[in-house]
């Protein structure tokens, strides 16, 4: 049913009439795709509309005004910060309220605790050059700079510079939260009074909640304000050099720098990993894949196919780079001593140091992300894992081998078996696949695929992230749990009775398998004959 | 053909504004990442002046930033929008800065620049372009040749004693509307700079509107007429180079006109070089001397015209085909060989002076909103803009606010005046010629 003009004027009360609007191409500038992350296959296509009303609040109270007006004149909405996450931020159902919270934007930063609190409407990089100022770094999602702060922690939230602290809700401390109905909860520290230093409060760790492994994609509320961990960083200026699209960051050669060393195996660059880690030395410990080293090289798309296309399945068997970025915290001295440790692992291993650029084009500010888009035109994550060193290390393989079958659509990637690199020095392992392809081929593969990973990630056992809203939920919940499924629509239904808040998800990707007739294939798990949520 | 892709057919496609078509890869590639609207990340100063798009500044809604406008670009080439008064307003506050152009292609190559001009050709193809303020200025221009409605005879009234026009020289030097009637204060101090550096100049006997703003709004048809006859004009005196002190003459004649004709730049039939590009060499040659003292603390604006936009213009048609790669293969236009060295080096030439800069410049400069039309038809966006920018002066503690471009002198002006600031606003040609 649309919006009505009386519910349009309650919401117009609450904002002015300079932010809120219900024309038709101010609406469609919140279109979801066809590009973006995850947009460009049928997800996007099927399960995306663009919103009623656009509105725009500028605090925690004029969201919760606005959520309760939703929730008086049953009013669907989605929470918005950027954008950029693709389909899974957008409207979803006609008839919607887009609450784009750019408008969320203050930031203030107390640097003898080292934490900022910022509002939804911060990105990342403001927020990095803000904590360089005051002796500080934060771990800048894999998402890139352009990434919501809140919205990259409640849902991902890590990237290389996690080997340190790993788990991003470790990052997060207290944080306002108005709940679909409208109400504020005060999460960690923020429950008991003023000071949003700490992360814990009492009560359950209501971050686990808002959370869960990576988040419910904007189901359960909408976080207006949090406080962020940042780690100690080393004094000296990193200083921006270039002009795009050639820039990147000078890094202090004694107090920073990328190390780049040929491994003589996989199993070496595992070791490597685990010894650095081991040691507590370094500020991020990944393998680099081959392509992405091919992107950094390339001004364009055909500029990349040429370098892609000299390479082969030998070449990717027998590629293993080991990135190490040394931090001196502390001391020109802690940073020549890590540098040792770490040749001296390396000596051990048989790793070979290779001519490493003296600047940062990508994780500490991390400008590079938006580039991932280049060499096809679409792509997605396909999957995340966080697990042991010797799960993640091996995880990408099964990937690979499901992927030959999805190629084309997908990239010709010569069997390569994703990303991986050690977190939280070592005590865990992280893996993530990615996945590219031309939107304007035939992508019922991609949708195939995604949902194909589930499926393997069921059989090898593995924790996989995407649980929850990513993947079918009866699915996945009655094989990890096995009432996974069941607790989240029970939690669902006790925070959203009315689901009103970013309708249908959780339950957005068993419609989209209801709804596409390619997908028709791929469902060999029961479901309800309906689905248990309203209909909009 | 290798199983692991597919057999995608070709399709034609040019870098030709006349057919929104051209531009639909790179308006359904965007991936709302708002490179087009961020200070790009490398360079982000911190919370504050952290933007730099002055038309998603003025207005939140996603609509007014490029990623909005690709979204609503496609819609209006598929025919689900109808031209209205909100869309033109989402499509025209736009200065056309060429910011979201530079930032986008930071990391991929789509074409912002042109899909936004090329939407606004058809705006004015489907006869609800351009704005009403932007006919008037294209009716002055018809009538009598310049943006003003001003009586061509007094174009060249700026022209005092002193100041030796030549009947023919090598170098022509085209003063462009804002200097022949607004501010005088630059055409002649060009014009002494040019004497002073001993550069014979010659003039059009009857010089014109570049049609800077005709183009801009998507008037291409009378644009080009304008170009053709303009180039003509300047063929015929036999100029090996044109000089303009305005950033957006010289953008129009660089760029735009060879983009309209279909030629390269290189095929124009002479150079086309600002101010500041022939006193940096003639610094550099010795012929021109800083030698007066300015003991001031100065802090240069980069117009647009003359840095990110201001790449050579290469015409190209070609296919595009298997994961979007075109043959032949397309050197893009990236703003890097704009013109950010040679002002800098200009001022830090002068005695005496301090030279700061302000957090966003160079390619990340935040555009003062008054060029291409825009503070006609949206003077709130010009000057919020300006005002905005302003900010980040009195953030360095500037004295003195240089640019090189009349439209950002007087949006400035106007700005500092509203204000009440302590700053001077000044053109990179008096600043010269105070030195001199």
């Amino acid at each position: 049913m649309p919006i009505s003009k009386e519910t349009y004027n309650a919401l117009e009360a609450v904002v002015g009439e300079k932010y809120i609007s219900d024309d038709p191409a101010i609406c469609e500038g919140y279109r979801s795709g066809p590009g973006g992350y995850e947009a460009g296959c049928g997800y996007e296509r099927v399960m995306t509309t663009i919103p009623q009303i656009v509105i725009l609040p500028r605090n925690t109270e004029e969201v919760q005004r606005i959520v309760r007006i939703c929730n008086r004149y049953k009013v669907p909405y989605v929470p918005y910060s950027t954008g950029f996450y693709g389909p899974r931020s957008h409207c979803h159902v006609e008839n919607e309220l887009l609450i784009d919270l750019k408008r969320l934007n203050d930031y203030e930063i107390d640097e003898k605790h080292l934490y900022a609190v910022v509002g939804t409407g911060v990105i990342y990089s403001p927020f990095q050059e803000e904590a360089f100022k005051h002796g500080g770094y934060g771990i800048i999602g894999g998402g890139g700079a352009q990434a919501s702060v809140i919205a990259n922690l409640i849902g991902d939230g890590w990237s290389p510079l996690s080997n340190r602290v790993g788990l991003p809700h470790r990052r997060i401390l207290g944080t306002e939260l108005v709940l679909p109905d409208g109400e504020l909860v005060r999460m960690g520290s923020l429950a008991v009074g003023d000071d949003p230093f700490w992360g814990d409060g009492p009560g359950p760790d209501l971050r686990g909640l808002l959370r869960g492994f990576t988040g419910l994609r904007g189901c359960l509320g909408i976080v207006t304000k949090m406080a962020v961990k940042l780690l100690p960083f080393q004094p000296e200026r990193l200083e921006p050099t270039g002009i795009a699209p050639n820039t990147g960051l000078k890094l202090p050669e004694k107090r920073v720098k990328w190390i780049n060393f040929q491994m003589p195996t996989k199993e070496a660059q595992v070791k490597g990993m685990l010894a650095i880690g081991h040691a507590e030395v370094g500020g991020a410990v990944t393998k680099v894949p081959l392509f992405w080293r091919a992107l950094a090289k390339a001004e364009c798309k055909e500029e990349f196919w040429d370098l892609w296309g000299k390479e082969n399945e030998d070449t990717i068997k027998n590629f293993f780079i080991l990135r190490v970025l040394l931090i001196g915290f502390t001391s020109e001295e802690q940073m020549e001593y890590d540098e040792r440790v770490v040749t001296d692992i390396m000596t051990e291993l048989g790793g070979i140091p290779r001519p490493t650029k003296p600047t940062d084009e990508s994780w500490l500010k991390n400008a590079d992300s938006a580039g991932m888009w280049l060499m096809t035109g679409s792509y997605m994550s396909v999957d995340y894992i966080i697990e042991s060193m010797s799960q993640a290390t091996v995880h990408g393989e099964s990937y690979a081998r499901v992927k030959k079958g999805y190629t084309p659509p997908l990239m010709p990637d010569y069997g390569d078996p994703g990303w991986f690199q050690s977190f939280e020095m070592g005590h865990q392992g992280y893996s993530e696949f990615l996945i590219y392809w031309d939107q304007d081929e035939d992508t019922s593969g991609v949708d195939q695929f995604y949902v194909d990973t589930s499926k393997m990630n069921i059989k090898e056992r593995f924790y996989t992230s995407l649980l929850g809203p990513h993947q079918p939920m009866y699915l996945t919940g009655p094989k990890y749990g096995p009432n996974y499924h069941l607790f989240m629509l029970k939690v669902k239904d006790e925070f959203d009775p009315l689901w009103v808040c970013h309708p249908p998800v959780p339950l957005a990707h068993d419609e989209f398998v209801e709804r596409a007739p390619w997908m028709k294939k791929m469902k060999d798990w029961e479901s309800p004959k309906e689905l248990p949520m309203p209909k909009w | 053909m290798p199983k692991d892709r597919f057999d995608t057919p070709k399709k034609p496609v040019a870098l030709d504004v006349t057919d929104l078509s051209n531009f639909a890869y790179d308006m359904s590639r965007c991936i709302k990442c708002k490179g087009c609207y961020w200070v790009e990340h490398t360079y982000m100063p911190g919370v504050r002046f952290s933007t730099r798009c002055p038309s998603n500044v003025w207005n939140d809604f996603d609509a007014y930033g490029a990623f909005g406008k690709c979204r609503i670009g496609l819609a209006v080439l598929e025919g689900k929008l109808q031209w209205t008064p909100k869309l033109l307003e989402i499509i025209y506050a736009d200065p056309l800065c060429g910011a979201c152009d530079v930032g986008c292609k930071r990391n991929l190559d789509l074409e912002i620049e042109l899909t936004l001009e090329a939407l606004r050709i058809r705006a004015v193809k489907d006869g609800a372009g351009p704005m009403p303020a932007h006919k008037k200025v294209a009716d002055n221009i018809a009538s009598v040749h310049n943006h003003f409605g001003a009586p061509p005879a007094n174009r060249k009234k700026w022209i005092t004693k002193g100041i030796k026009v030549a009947d023919k020289a090598e170098t022509l030097y085209f003063a462009g509307c804002s200097a022949s009637y607004r501010n005088p204060e630059i055409a002649q101090a060009t014009a002494r700079i040019l004497n002073g550096s001993g550069t014979p100049f010659m003039m059009l006997s009857d010089e014109r509107c570049c049609g800077n703003m005709v183009y801009s709004v998507g008037m291409i048809d009378q644009a080009r007429e304008i170009a053709k006859t303009n180039i003509e004009m300047v063929r015929a005196t036999g100029a090996g180079r044109l000089v303009t002190a305005c950033a957006e003459c010289y953008r129009t004649w660089k760029v735009d006109y060879p983009k309209m004709l279909d030629i390269p730049t290189s095929q124009l039939g002479f150079d086309v070089v600002h101010l500041v590009e022939y006193a940096d060499e003639a610094l550099i040659a010795g012929k021109l001397k800083l030698t007066k003292p300015q003991d001031t603390r100065m802090t240069y604006h980069d117009s647009c015209g003359i840095s990110r936009l201001a790449d050579p213009w290469t015409p190209w048609k070609g296919t595009r085909g298997w994961m979007g790669m075109v043959e032949p293969r397309l050197k893009r236009r990236r703003g890097t060989t704009g013109l950010y060295a040679q002002p800098r080096n200009l001022l830090g030439a002068i005695p005496g002076a301090q030279v700061v800069e302000m957090p966003r410049i160079r390619e990340n400069a935040f555009c003062c909103a008054a060029g291409r039309g825009t503070k006609a038809a949206f003077p709130d966006l010009a000057d919020s803009s300006a005002k905005l920018r302003l900010e980040e002066v009195r953030e360095v503690g500037a004295e003195v606010l240089v640019s090189a471009c009349p439209w950002c002198k007087n949006n400035f002006g106007q700005a500092v005046r509203e204000n009440g600031d302590a700053v001077k606003v000044m053109d990179i040609s008096e600043v010269i010629l105070a030195s001199m």
